[in-house]
């Protein structure tokens, strides 16, 4: 029996097991109950992946529907908080529920990809569930390294402050001031700190040392190199993510992430008000 | 006319670099990281070119992040990326970031130095701005998803 005949299925169930039969022909084998659960099992990793490093929840929804589908289950469905989610797997009339909490790693659109590769080579019915499952488990996605990276990132706040309309020498003050403060971040995050408090530390320091510049009135518009050597803790990721998964229906987990968002501006402008008073220029505005 | 355009370029090339240290920092695999660079560019200076029409900034990024998102469809199915690891790093030029600052920065003075008017004012416009343009970007990335490819995943 086809799924796709029952016509109280909700849009989403049915949408998703077309999907299976239209594009692979999956003929309905039968799957155990053991085999289920470590289908549920991968799948789950794949989710636990993909949130932790801040993915879009509808991308979470759909790669692991597609994955369970890829593996012959009749459904995935998946219930996101901001901390764990919850996946219930559906295989003839049988169903697997797990919850598994998030351990939120930043952001690393690397294994983003990556496990969206894995998926779609699933899908493909080139990996089987053990190949997926051993692919996850040893997950080694390169990343850029830290100096280079903090170089670069510095340099795009020099960028804004060009944009916003700086000299050279301001230019110049707000990369070698942003690359400071993002060698602190990237230490402070190397110890583990709580995120609050990083973005709290980085915007101090960033702004304290571009107070000099102010008050020594180095190039056309000093202030500039206080205000955009910060833009580099502009939670710029949590916040597009927020409004994108509220578009898409994902209200609660993105009212979460806009709350996050919030905090973390809050946590730099409290960095940036403190070192202003400590170095006595009065307001930033 | 040829003043516009050496501002566009300049704009163009200066965001690009800027969405390229944040997509480093995104770890943004090697293959997307020049397809960031020139959609963040090109979005940003279409986004130049609108506000320089005299267009709101809500609407120029709104209109700059929808040509954007529609862009990066038919690059996301053919290097089989998922479209958010470029469009997002893509639009962090175009985040308010500043507005959101001053807006808060704003409510801490108006805490500290008690209320005016003017601060007042400062703080609701500045927040406003920030609250518009990103919900401006976020629903222009959106419109491919939600209007064309309605249940149907792009990669």
């Amino acid at each position: 029996m086809s799924p796709k005949c029952n016509d109280n299925m909700t849009n989403s169930e049915r949408c998703t097991s077309q999907h299976s039969t239209n594009k692979h022909g999956l003929s309905h084998k039968i799957i155990s109950h053991e085999e289920q659960a470590a289908i549920t099992r991968v799948i789950a990793h794949t989710g636990q992946l993909l949130q932790a490093y801040n993915a879009e929840s509808r991308l979470i929804e759909q790669t692991t529907e597609r994955l369970g589908m890829a593996f012959g289950l009749d459904s995935v469905e998946i219930a996101l908080t901001s901390k764990a989610f919850i996946l219930t797997s559906r295989s003839n009339d049988h169903c697997v529920t797990t919850t598994r909490t998030m351990k939120a790693h930043g952001i690393d659109m690397g294994i983003v990809c990556e496990v969206q590769r894995i998926c779609i080579l699933a899908e493909k019915q080139i990996y089987d569930v053990e190949q997926v499952k051993q692919r996850l488990d040893n997950l080694a996605v390169p990343k850029y390294n830290s100096v280079i990276v903090a170089c670069f990132v510095a340099l795009s706040c020099a960028c804004f402050s060009h944009l916003f309309g700086g000299d050279s020498v301001v230019f110049i003050a707000t990369w070698l001031t942003s690359f400071i403060s993002m060698r602190v971040r990237q230490w402070l995050i190397l110890l583990h700190h709580n995120l609050l408090t990083v973005f709290f530390i980085t915007a101090f320091t960033a702004t304290f040392i571009g107070s000099f510049a102010s008050a020594f009135d180095w190039g056309n518009k000093p202030e500039l190199i206080m205000v955009t050597s910060v833009l580099q803790l502009v939670p710029g990721f949590p916040l597009i993510n927020a409004v994108s998964d509220m578009v898409k229906g994902h209200v609660t987990i993105g009212m979460a992430r806009w709350m996050t968002a919030t905090l973390l501006t809050l946590a730099s402008t409290l960095g940036i008000v403190l070192a202003v008073q400590l170095a006595q220029l009065g307001g930033w505005l | 006319m040829s003043e516009l355009l050496l501002m566009l370029v300049d704009d163009a090339v200066f965001a690009g670099i800027a969405a390229f240290g944040f997509s480093l920092l995104f770890n943004v695999p090697r293959q997307a990281l020049l397809a960031c660079v020139l959609f963040a560019a090109s979005a940003h200076a279409v986004r130049t070119l609108l506000l320089h029409a005299n267009v709101p900034i809500e609407w120029a990024s709104f209109i700059a992040a929808t040509l954007l998102g529609l862009a990066t469809v038919p690059w996301s199915r053919k290097v089989v990326i998922p479209r958010p690891v470029v469009t997002v790093a893509a639009v962090i030029p175009m985040i308010p970031g500043v507005y959101a600052y001053k807006a808060m920065t704003g409510l801490m003075t108006l805490h500290h130095q008690g209320y005016s008017v003017e601060l007042q004012q400062q703080v609701l416009e500045n927040g406003l701005l920030t609250i518009f343009i990103l919900i401006g970007l976020s629903f222009g990335l959106a419109i491919a998803p939600v209007l064309v490819y309605r249940n149907k995943p792009i990669v």
